[in-house]
């Protein structure tokens, strides 16, 4: 296991009951708001699919690109950063500098040949629990239907 | 022109308004060129300029720090000196900057596309003999290998710089030509944590190629120094230039031309492009 601890992704590829894809997806969310949002979602008992595993960041614009590019390229078939709305940032304004950044490195990826759907960004409040069970659900359709990361697969 | 740079570089030594002069000499095998580090007068007739001119000489001014450096920078070498200033890497009034005129497509492909070849920060502009001055560069043409990549499909483009990638020996000596690329300890190096595999294994080639290209978005002036290093020939300037494009098109930022501007992840905008965000 490396630091980070995500070796173990690539042999984690579970087959759902039925043998269909479940992808495996990584979130940043930032604690303020898409942490708490995510809590609601579940104190509320709302269903939405696992796929997401959830890391806890101080901000959005804590997110480095590097740990999206480290996510990919140790085999997560997705990555989803979400915060606070723009205007309501815990410090002001890490969300507009995250939403700068992602932006070119969305147009990025997908230059490079990833998948544009395997990097995804969503804004959801404390009170949003609703929103975030939508965005979850709408993001692991999107990246059942991209299909498993093969990115940095080795030629067999 | 030559004589204007040995002038030049004389008069400042002598005056000791500057410790050193960087400019180039020729190399031993008489037709190439390396840069010249001179701190005497007596030395200034060693300097030459012709197309063989192509290092970036900003790689070299960090270097000299609290010391009074002149340096002869070509339009794009101008423009790395404007992004290290603006990063606090530099101080201003430690620099004289001998501008040259350059004399387009001579120097490398890049030249062909080069929009500014004139210095856009200069303390004196030497200019070229017989050629017009700020004479427009042919930028119709600067962002057509990218555009071309753009057009194919995904999978096309991921097989392609997945095959670029699987030749790179991580040499870096991509990262040591480029004048930005001065982290303290750069990312690859880094052991607590790993980011990504030292070995030339495809993961850790992709990774590092990546992080390499972004860590410059914003901020590569396009000198062409990274593809030019390159022994095995990534087009790492495609990667580049798709970046500076994006910063381009989504937030009118061009790296290199004002030393007052905030740099591009520095700053940001209510109007940002928001519309790939849930």
């Amino acid at each position: 296991m490396s630091a980070l601890g995500t070796d173990s992704m690539k042999d984690d590829k579970k087959m759902a009951a039925d043998g269909g894809f479940e992808p495996n997806i990584v979130g940043f969310l930032c604690n303020w708001c898409s942490y708490a949002g995510a809590d609601l979602a579940g104190t509320s008992r709302m269903q939405y699919p696992p796929n997401v595993k959830i890391i806890r960041v101080p901000c959005s614009g804590r997110v480095n690109p590097l740990f999206i590019l480290k996510c990919l390229m140790d085999g997560a078939d997705g990555v989803l950063i979400s915060g606070c709305h723009i205007g309501d940032c815990h410090y002001s304004e890490g969300n507009y500098y995250a939403r700068r950044r992602f932006a070119v490195l969305k147009n990025f990826l997908e230059y490079i040949g990833i998948d544009p759907r395997r990097f995804q960004m969503s804004w959801v409040s404390a009170a949003e629990g609703d929103k975030w069970a939508k965005v979850v659900k709408e993001v692991v359709e999107d990246i059942r239907n991209a299909g498993p990361n093969t990115i940095s697969a080795e030629k067999k | 022109m030559i004589e204007e740079i040995r002038q030049k570089a004389k008069e400042l030594l002598a005056a000791s308004k500057v410790d050193m002069v960087i400019g180039y000499r020729r190399s031993g095998d008489g037709v190439s060129t390396v840069p010249a580090f001179i701190d005497s007068a007596q030395d200034v007739d060693s300097l030459v300029w012709d197309q063989n001119c192509v290092y970036n000489l900003a790689n070299y001014l960090r270097e000299f720090p609290g010391k009074k450096i002149g340096v002869v920078a070509k339009g794009c070498d101008a423009r790395a000196i404007v992004v290290l200033l603006q990063e606090n890497q530099l101080e201003r009034e430690n620099l004289f900057i001998i501008g040259v005129e350059c004399g387009v497509t001579d120097i490398s492909e890049k030249c062909a596309a080069c929009p500014r070849t004139v210095s856009a920060i200069c303390d004196i502009l030497i200019k070229e003999k017989g050629r017009k001055s700020g004479a427009p560069g042919n930028e119709k043409d600067a962002y057509a290998a990218v555009e071309a990549l753009e057009a194919r499909r995904a999978e096309e483009r991921l097989g392609l710089w997945r095959e670029e990638f699987s030749r790179c020996i991580r040499c870096y000596a991509c990262r040591q030509v480029c004048p930005m690329c001065y982290c303290p300890k750069c990312v690859a190096d880094q052991t607590m944590p790993a980011w990504f595999s030292k070995a030339t294994s495809l993961e850790g080639n992709f990774a590092w190629n990546v992080t390499r290209a972004f860590h410059l978005a914003g901020r590569c002036v396009d000198c062409g120094e990274c593809e030019r290093a390159c022994p095995v020939g990534i087009p790492l300037r495609d990667l580049n230039k798709k970046l500076e494009k994006e910063a381009k098109e989504l937030y009118k930022y061009e790296a290199g031309s004002s030393v007052e501007a905030k740099p591009l992840f520095a700053s940001y905008d209510k109007d940002d492009p928001k519309d790939f965000i849930k």
